[in-house]
C-alpha cells in the first residue's frame, strides 16, 4: 500500500459508525414506510398507501405545518436572541467571553429532561411568572395560556436550543477581525454601514449554520411539546413517537418521518438558496 | 518651522493605556503634499499616533487639527483621511473591485463612475485585469497593492499607512518603497508612513520623525538625521555608528579636543560642553578610512589600528579595527573594482582618518 493512502484509515470508525447506526436504520425505515400493518402484524410488501393517508387527515398536515411554523419562530427568536449576545461576547466584553461560553456549556449539557420540567414549573398555573404577576397586581387570575400552548412550547424550545445558534455565531464572528470593522469606518461607512457591510456578511455562515441547528432540533423535538404543549401545541415529533410506541404502527410512522424529513430539507435548501441569490445581488 | 502650507498638526498630544504612556506631549506640524516617517522601535507609539489621527484611539491630552481644525471629535468616517493597514484588512467576502469600490459605493456614486475610477486606481497600481479576483487569490504585494488602492480611490487629503511593506520579502519590498513614493509624488497627497525600518524611512521620507517611548526624539531630512544625529538614540537607531565614551579635555573656540580611551579626537564644536565632561562620540563606518599614514595628515584626525577582521557584503567590505585594548571600530569600503580590493591582511597595523565634521559628539 502506498504511504499516502493510509490515512483513509483513520475515516474507518466514522464510516462503521455512519453505517451501522445511520445508513442502515434510515434504510430500514424506508423499507418499513412501504410495508402495511394489518391484524396479523407488518405485511412486507411494496405499497405508497402511507403516504396517501397522511393527507387523508386534516390533522397530520395541520401539526406538521405548526411543527414547521413553532420550530421557524423558535429558531427565528434564537438568532434573535444569539447575535447580540454573540457579538457583545467578542468585540465588547472579551473578558467575559470565557465564563459566559462555560455558563452555555454547562446549560447545554445539563439534562435536556430537567430543564423542560423547570420550564413546567415556571410557566404552569402556580408557576413562578403567574406568581409574580398576581403579586405585583398586573393580573387577578393566573393566566393559563402560558402553560399547554403553542407560546410554552416556542419558550422552552428557544432556552433549550440558543447554545446551538449562540455558538457557531460566536465562532463565526471570531474571523470578523477588527481591522476589517475600521477599515470600513476608515473608508466611510458608520457604525450601522460597517455592520451591514463587513461584520453580518462575514458573519452570515454562522447565524445560518445556527438557524439550521434549532430549526432543525426544534422541528423534531417530541418531549418539549408533549410535556408543556397540550393539545394546541402538540407537534409532529410526538404524533410520529406515538405510532412507534402506543399506535403499534411502524410503516405510518415511517413514512410521516420520510414526509417530513423531505419537508424540512426541502425548506432549509430554499433557504440557502434564497441566501445566496441575496449575496450575489449586493 | 512656518505654518504655511500646514495641513495637519498634533499639539501636545498624550495618551496612556493604563501605566503605559504610549504617546508623551507629542507635536508635528505636516506640511500639504509632504512624505513624512514616523520612525521607531516597536512600541515607541507611532501606531497608536497614527491611530489617533485616523480616529481610532482617542486623547487624553492635545489636539489634533486639520486645516486650521480640530478634528478629535469627528469619527474615522468624517475625517478626510484613509489608512493603510498593515495587515492590508481587504474585505474576504469581496472582490478586488468591491474593495476599491467599497467607499464610493457608500457616498452612492454613479456606477459608471465608480467602474472609470476603480479602473484608473487598478491602472495606477498596476493590477489591471484583476477586477474579480478574490483577496485570498492574491500575493502580498498585491494586496498591499489593492489596500493602496482602495484607500486612494477616496481621494483623502492624508494617508496613513500603518507599516505597509512589513510583511512582504525583502525584494518586493525594496520594489514597492521605489512605487509607493512615485505614487505619493505623483499624486502630490501627504503621506504619513509609519515604520520601524530605518532604511525604508530613509529611501522614502522628506521628512523623519524619530520617536522613542512615545516622545520625539529628533525631527528632521532623511540626510540631516543621518548625517547629524542629536542623541545616541539617534545614533544607534539610525544607520550604522561607531559609539565612543570620551571626555573633553579641551574646549576651542571652533573645535573640541576629546580623549577616547587614551587617544585625542577633535571634533567640531556643535554643543555646549565644558572640560571635563562625559561625551558619546559617534562616526559612520563609511566615513571612516583607512589610508597612508601622510595622505591621513589631511583629515584632522589619525589613528592607529589593528586589523582583527574583515567581513564581505558583496559591494561592501566591513574591517573590524581595534584602535585600543577595549575598543574595535568598523570601517566600510566600497568595492569598486575587484583589483584595486586592499590587500591588508588580519593582523595588519593600519592608519584611520576621519574629518573632524563627520565624528557627531553628545552630551552623555
Amino acid at each position: 500500500m502506498r504511504k499516502g493512502k493510509i490515512h483513509i484509515f483513520l475515516l474507518l470508525p466514522f464510516w462503521v459508525y455512519y453505517i451501522l447506526f445511520f445508513f442502515i436504520p434510515l434504510g430500514i425505515l424506508l423499507t418499513y414506510s412501504f410495508w402495511l400493518t394489518t391484524a396479523r402484524g407488518l405485511v412486507p410488501t411494496f405499497t405508497l398507501e402511507n403516504y396517501w393517508a397522511i393527507f387523508s387527515k386534516k390533522l397530520y398536515l395541520i401539526i406538521i405545518l405548526r411543527s414547521i411554523r413553532i420550530a421557524f419562530i423558535a429558531a427565528i427568536i434564537c438568532v434573535v436572541v444569539s447575535y447580540p449576545v454573540a457579538y457583545s461576547l467578542t468585540f465588547k466584553y472579551k473578558k467575559m467571553q470565557d465564563f459566559v461560553l462555560y455558563l452555555i456549556l454547562i446549560s447545554l449539557f445539563s439534562s435536556y429532561l430537567v430543564r423542560i420540567y423547570a420550564w413546567k414549573t415556571i410557566l404552569g398555573r402556580q408557576g413562578l411568572i403567574n406568581q409574580i404577576l398576581q403579586y405585583i397586581g398586573l393580573t387577578k387570575e393566573p393566566l393559563s395560556f402560558l402553560l399547554y400552548s403553542p407560546t410554552a412550547v416556542i419558550i422552552t424550545l428557544v432556552f433549550i436550543f440558543v447554545p446551538f445558534t449562540i455558538l457557531p455565531i460566536f465562532s463565526s464572528l471570531q474571523n470578523v477581525k477588527p481591522e476589517l470593522i475600521e477599515a470600513a469606518k476608515d473608508l466611510g461607512a458608520n457604525n450601522f454601514e460597517a455592520f451591514y457591510k463587513v461584520t453580518l456578511p462575514l458573519s452570515m455562515s454562522g447565524v445560518v449554520t445556527g438557524f439550521i441547528f434549532s430549526f432543525i432540533l426544534s422541528a423534531g423535538d417530541y418531549v418539549t411539546p408533549q410535556l408543556v404543549g397540550g393539545t394546541t401545541g402538540m407537534m409532529i415529533g410526538k404524533i410520529i413517537a406515538d405510532q412507534f410506541g402506543m399506535r403499534y404502527n411502524w410503516p405510518f410512522g415511517s413514512a410521516l418521518s420520510y414526509f417530513t424529513l423531505f419537508l424540512l430539507a426541502l425548506l432549509v435548501y430554499c433557504l440557502i438558496w434564497i441566501l445566496k441569490i441575496l449575496k450575489l445581488r449586493r | 518651522m512656518s505654518y504655511e502650507n500646514t495641513l495637519l498638526v498634533i499639539k501636545g498630544a498624550s495618551r496612556s493605556f493604563g501605566q503605559v504612556v504610549a504617546v508623551k506631549n507629542f507635536s508635528l506640524q505636516v506640511k500639504d503634499g509632504e512624505f513624512v516617517c514616523l520612525l521607531g522601535p516597536s512600541g515607541c507609539g507611532k501606531t497608536t499616533l497614527l491611530r489617533i489621527i485616523a480616529g481610532f484611539e482617542t486623547l487624553d491630552s492635545g489636539d489634533v487639527l486639520m486645516n486650521g481644525e480640530s478634528i478629535i471629535d469627528l469619527p474615522p468616517y468624517r475625517r478626510t483621511m484613509n489608512m493603510v493597514f498593515q495587515s492590508y484588512a481587504l474585505f474576504p467576502h469581496m472582490s478586488v473591485f468591491e474593495n476599491i469600490a467599497f467607499s464610493q459605493f457608500l457616498k452612492k456614486k454613479p456606477k459608471e463612475e465608480v467602474a472609470r475610477k476603480v479602473r484608473k486606481m487598478l491602472q495606477l497600481v498596476q493590477l489591471e485585469g484583476f477586477e474579480t479576483r478574490g483577496p485570498n487569490q492574491l500575493s502580498g504585494g498585491q494586496c498591499q497593492r489593492v489596500a493602496l488602492a482602495r484607500a486612494l480611490i477616496n481621494e483623502p487629503k492624508v494617508l496613513l499607512l500603518d507599516e505597509p511593506l512589513g510583511a512582504l520579502d525583502l525584494k518586493i519590498r525594496k520594489q514597492m518603497q521605489i512605487e509607493l513614493k512615485n505614487i505619493q509624488e505623483k499624486l502630490r497627497i501627504t503621506f504619513i508612513y509609519v515604520t520601524h525600518d530605518q532604511e525604508e524611512a530613509l529611501v522614502m521620507s522628506d521628512r523623519i520623525v524619530l520617536m522613542n517611548e512615545g516622545e520625539i526624539m529628533q525631527v528632521g531630512t532623511p540626510k540631516r538625521i543621518y548625517n547629524h544625529p542629536n542623541s545616541k538614540f539617534s545614533a544607534m537607531f539610525v544607520g550604522e555608528n561607531n559609539l565612543l565614551k570620551g571626555t573633553v579635555v579641551k574646549v576651542n573656540s571652533d573645535c573640541l579636543v576629546i580623549s577616547v580611551d587614551g587617544l585625542e579626537l577633535f571634533a567640531n564644536r556643535t554643543i555646549n560642553v565644558k572640560t571635563g565632561d562625559p561625551v558619546t562620540l559617534a562616526i559612520r563606518p563609511e566615513k571612516l578610512r583607512i589610508t597612508g599614514e601622510l595622505e591621513g595628515k589631511s583629515f584632522g584626525n589619525q589613528i592607529r589600528g589593528k586589523m582583527v577582521d574583515a567581513v564581505f557584503f558583496g559591494s561592501v567590505v566591513k574591517y573590524y579595527l581595534r584602535i585600543s585594548e577595549n575598543i574595535t571600530m568598523v570601517a566600510e569600503d566600497r568595492i569598486t573594482d575587484e583589483s584595486n580590493a586592499r590587500s591588508i591582511k588580519i593582523g595588519d597595523g593600519v592608519t584611520l582618518a576621519f574629518t573632524r565634521e563627520s565624528l557627531n559628539v553628545f552630551p552623555e
